[in-house]
């Protein structure tokens, strides 16, 4: 479960996040969706210790991710790019992070194999396409075969066979009782792949709830999107 | 920590520039000696001189610092670098955090395993100097003693030291342009240390200037320091940068 509560994130005298709320729950996809620049990737690096909330808590389990003694297990986090040194080869970067969480070496061939990325395992990250790096950073988070997965855009460069495997397995997490939250600012990509939504407009939240309840009365999630979106432009 | 440290050292030795770095380490001061007992071995042979007359090998370790110069500043910078614009343009460290979340242990582990390789290198460098200088000059070359054990502790120190400088000044650059031209000319091409001893002796409380005192005395520097003292000086300004270095890393958004 994760849990952000009254969250705000402050740069200079410009608030990136106006005291944010809303849970990622456990067996269901969330959809964090916003415009560029909304300050969904600020919350969610905020989420995992990257960057220092002004004010508010975002929580894992009921903690901050820092603490968390088995972060590897708990989350699988996606953010932009491979997270990879562009002159290692893709396994020795999971190697690494194998050995940091104490996992087993197997697990690096498993990932490797769930993300089609075997064939590729000897090649240096800076040589990947953008599709090939996502799956690399994808195959990262899965090493701990985590019960949270926490996706930025994950479906940026992706092919459209890439997009339909990633749809494919994230509901599966869900079904499996695991937490899924990703961002994106794609509509009808998102529409597809979650259950709850949060919409999120220049640091504020301005629709949560299922999917169902966020597209109401709109033809489309997208119409939808653009109806809370343009309400908070106007006030 | 065991799995953080194991983790730390699989990056730094998975990095090509690692192999720059090993290949300076231990080839810079053993070359430097064969060059020097050449000129020595020349200069007795001719009966200019009768023996050598200075500690030959260990000021050439002096120089061989730059492998490690090069261990300490991209196990810090190789966090920062960024992705190309085609692959998402992230950076490790995202993914460094994520894994380590502590960002001490995290500072911790890697400055522990820059100071591992480091004195691995340090202690390969000692002995292919020593065996360089003993198979040239033969009977010629200088005697070791009991005393030439704090020496080579003093090298091993000094090796460590300067990698966790260059560590602690990375963190606080980010990118390894900078620490990397300033200390690498300082060793090599212009030691403006050594340069400012001449203006002041306070220069001797440099922290290389220091530490350097652990095994090798320059004469015209002057430096009021022991050996013991060297290494103490120069620990407590490592200790200082690191001190720096960590409270300004735990503060700041990647």
């Amino acid at each position: 479960m994760i849990t952000i509560e009254q969250l705000t994130k402050r740069r200079g005298s410009h608030n990136i996040l106006n005291g944010i709320s809303f849970k990622a729950k456990p067996g269901r996809v969330t959809g964090f969706l916003g415009p560029n620049g909304a300050g969904k990737s600020s919350a969610l690096r905020i989420l995992l210790g990257l960057d220092r909330a002004t004010s508010g808590t975002a929580l894992v389990n009921g903690v901050p991710y820092v603490q968390l003694t088995d972060p590897l297990t708990t989350v699988g986090a996606v953010f932009d790019g491979s997270g990879a040194h562009r002159l290692r080869t893709g396994r020795a970067h999971l190697n690494w992070i194998v050995r940091s969480a104490g996992l087993p070496r197997s697990r690096v061939n498993e990932v490797l194999e769930m993300v089609g990325l075997a064939h590729a395992a000897s090649k240096r990250v800076g040589r990947y396409s953008l599709g090939m790096a996502r799956r690399l950073g994808l195959a990262a988070a899965l090493l701990g075969d985590p019960e949270i997965l926490i996706l930025d855009e994950p479906t940026n460069g992706l092919d459209p066979e890439g997009i339909r495997w990633l749809r494919t397995f994230l509901r599966e997490r869900a079904a499996s009782g695991r937490t899924v939250l990703l961002s994106s600012h794609l509509m009808g990509e998102t529409a597809e792949t979650v259950d709850d939504i949060v919409i999120l407009n220049k640091g504020h939240i301005v629709a949560s709830g299922t999917l169902t309840d966020i597209v109401g009365s709109h033809k489309t999630l997208e119409d939808a999107f653009f109806a809370f979106t343009a309400r908070r432009d106007i006030s | 920590m065991k799995n953080a440290l194991a983790a730390e050292l699989s990056k730094l030795l998975s990095l090509p520039a690692i192999w720059i770095a090993v290949a300076v380490g231990i080839l810079v001061a053993p070359a430097i000696a064969v060059i020097r007992s050449f000129q020595e071995l020349f200069e007795i042979e001719k009966s200019v001189q009768t023996a050598v007359e200075y500690p030959i090998g260990f000021e050439e370790l002096g120089f061989g610092v730059m492998g490690v110069i090069i261990v300490g500043v991209i196990a810090i910078s190789s966090e920062y670098f960024t992705e190309s614009e085609e692959s998402g343009g992230g950076r490790q460290l995202t993914t460094s955090l994520t894994a380590n979340p502590s960002r001490i242990r995290f500072l911790m582990s890697k400055a522990s395993a820059v100071a591992t390789v480091s004195a691995i290198l340090a202690i390969i460098a000692i002995a292919l100097t020593l065996v360089a200088v003993r198979i040239i000059l033969a009977e010629h070359a200088p005697e070791l003693g009991i005393a030439d054990i704090s020496r080579f502790i003093g090298v091993v120190c000094y090796w460590v030291l300067t990698a966790l400088m260059a560590f602690g000044i990375t963190i606080l650059t980010r990118h390894a342009a900078l620490p990397m031209a300033v200390l690498l000319l300082n060793t090599s091409v212009v030691s403006v240390t050594y340069l400012l001893t001449r203006v002041t002796p306070l220069a001797n409380y440099l922290p290389d200037m220091a530490g350097i005192r652990m095994f090798v005395e320059i004469k015209d520097a002057g430096s009021p320091l022991t050996p013991i003292w060297g290494g103490v000086v120069m620990a407590a300004w490592v200790t200082a940068l690191l001190s720096i270095g960590t409270v300004t890393f735990c503060r700041r958004d990647l």
